[in-house]
């Protein structure tokens, strides 16, 4: 009881501090953030395969890039796109590619899955700097209109102000992030970590396991297309840049040093990664050098990762029985 | 370990090529062993995902040592003086030195096959990658065999990236493009299998030649697109066993 109700007065707490965030720490470090919020469901999405589903992908960049190509192209294109729209044809337009490739991928695992996908990215990636015509070439699309945020008579925010994006990424991406977590507590979800940990298993349990991972698939590449999306709205921009290995590899990095397997995992990795490319780049060039290093030392001594860590501490210091993460509950 | 393969032909601006195609091997042979023993190894009880993310780790960290070390400038290497010039063969001038990777690869494949098919020590890795746990209850040492093994992948990427540095430049990107082709290569043409690799290997080499002189444009598009096609309708690659 008393748990409870310290957690509701957390959440609030964070609530309201999300509220007052761009008054408390100006606009600077309110981008910072919405780019954080951006990569942590970009991680979340990924860990929905990584950590959840037992799929490691290393091309994960091509349906963040799918979103933000498509949403990018549509208010290139349509006159008087709005918001919500943009957002919806960049989620569809990522679920679109990931059902093309679904027969594809779908039958591979572990290594030729995640090799096909380092190929797939590069195919993107390759597409995109080819195609000149549609996405721009190495310019990518940029300087498109921004809509504002309109209800036909009642209100028009202008969304060109970071600070207004941020009141309408936040709420998004965090509702995104809800339905994410949500998804993961269904039976569904449930399928979902049986398919990881004994895939025959769940087979001979009537469940169709080809299909579960394509459903997924989908579902893990729609929502890395929303933060496609947003960060193409946020930046104003798109370009390659976001289809290469780089971008791929960047939530494999934040799900491991946050903690594979929990759900909150990806965001403190992402937080975490944030906090470290503002420190490093003010030193030292070489942020990835950095990153590679610190993701050798998670795998090898931490391999919970930073949420495994916090588990650790808790059950050590306070004896409690918190230290297990949230998919291991279920057998 | 791709990575390794671009950075030590650089060792060549100091000395003579042939040193270089002799002691630079041996170092990436050398680093891949030490990888294996002092960071695969220790995540090996984690599963290949863990496996394959560690090794992501360590291509960050090489490619960024790569950069602080020598730079993202390309460099060049000369062609040796005995393997300059052109020769004719059928009336049309051909490149010595290419001729010289042709057999130099020749005869590395022969030893690569010899040494599979036909020894004792073959043997035990082809069983190895099967079921690693039966041959080690046979009193077999499986984890010097992987290290054994690493180390010879290793050795044999800084055989390729010393041979074709002169034919590119050499450059940190120079580890994604080859890297890139190489796992193509191999997906395709099904995980441990020698024979698959060989001839995918030939396809996707004349692929891409017959790509840049007929559709320059999506020439690098077309080695996906043969993958895409391949792995539709068989998931293993063209020699691959099925799990």
């Amino acid at each position: 009881m008393i748990n409870k109700r310290i957690k509701w007065i957390l959440w609030a707490g964070i609530l309201l501090v999300l509220v007052f965030y761009p008054r408390l720490f100006g606009t600077y470090f309110t981008n910072v953030f919405v780019i954080f919020a951006i990569f942590a469901l970009y991680a979340v999405s990924f860990n929905l395969l990584l950590g959840y589903t037992g799929l490691l992908s290393f091309g994960h960049a091509m349906y963040f890039g799918a979103g933000g190509y498509a949403t990018a192209l549509a208010l290139t294109h349509i006159e008087g796109c709005p918001l919500f729209v943009a957002l919806l044809i960049g989620l569809l337009g990522s679920v679109a590619l990931a059902l093309v490739l679904c027969p594809i991928v779908g039958r591979l695992q572990h290594a030729a899955f995640a090799m096909v996908h380092l190929a797939f990215g590069m195919l993107m990636h390759v597409l995109a700097l080819k195609l000149r015509n549609i996405t721009g070439g190495e310019d990518g699309l940029g300087g498109f209109p921004i809509p504002p945020f309109n209800i036909p008579g009642v209100v028009s925010v202008d969304m060109v102000d970071p600070t207004n994006f941020y009141y309408f990424a936040v709420p998004v991406l965090g509702v995104s992030l809800w339905i994410l977590w949500f998804f993961t507590k269904t039976p569904f979800g449930q399928i979902m970590v049986g398919v990881r940990d004994n895939a025959m298993r769940v087979g001979y349990m009537g469940f169709k396991v080809t299909q579960t991972r394509a459903v997924i698939y989908a579902f893990s590449a729609g929502f890395a297309g929303i933060a496609g999306s947003m960060y193409a709205m946020f930046q104003n921009l798109i370009s390659a840049n976001c289809l290469n290995i780089g971008n791929s590899f960047s939530p494999i990095l934040m799900t491991m040093v946050g903690g594979v397997g929990s759900f909150f995992g990806p965001i403190w990795g992402s937080a975490i990664f944030s906090i470290i490319e503002e420190l490093t780049t003010r030193y030292i060039e070489q942020v990835e050098l950095v990153m590679g290093l610190i993701l050798i030392i998670v795998i090898m001594f931490f391999p919970g990762g930073f949420t495994g860590l916090l588990g650790f501490i808790k059950e050590k210091w306070f004896g409690s029985q918190s230290g297990k993460t949230a998919t291991e509950d279920i057998s | 370990m791709p990575p390794s393969l671009c950075c030590q032909p650089i060792f060549e601006s100091t000395g003579n090529f042939w040193l270089s195609l002799l002691l630079a091997p041996i170092f990436t042979g050398i680093f891949g062993v030490l990888v294996e023993r002092f960071l695969l190894r220790k995540v090996h009880a984690f599963g290949i995902l863990a496996e394959l993310i560690l090794t992501v780790g360590v291509m960050f960290v090489i490619y960024e040592a790569v950069k602080i070390f020598w730079g993202s400038d390309s460099l060049y290497v000369s062609v040796p003086k005995s393997l300059e010039g052109l020769v004719n063969i059928g009336g049309m001038d051909y490149p010595i030195y290419r001729l010289f990777i042709i057999g130099l690869t020749l005869v590395i494949l022969g030893i690569m096959a010899l040494l599979l098919y036909k020894t004792r020590l073959g043997t035990v890795v082809r069983a190895a990658v099967s079921d690693a746990d039966m041959v080690n209850a046979l009193g077999i040492n499986i984890p010097l065999v992987f290290m054994f093994v690493f180390g010879a992948g290793s050795w044999l990427a800084g055989v390729a990236g010393v041979a074709i540095a002169p034919i590119l430049s050499v450059f940190p990107g120079l580890a994604d493009q080859m890297g890139m082709d190489s796992f193509i290569v191999v997906i395709v043409g099904g995980f441990g299998s020698l024979t698959g690799a060989f001839i995918v290997a030939m396809i996707c080499g004349l692929l891409s030649s017959y790509g840049v002189q007929f559709v320059s444009q999506l020439a690098p598009v077309l080695m996906f697109a043969f993958m895409a096609v391949v792995l539709a309708v068989k998931p293993m690659g063209f020699f691959g066993e099925r799990e």
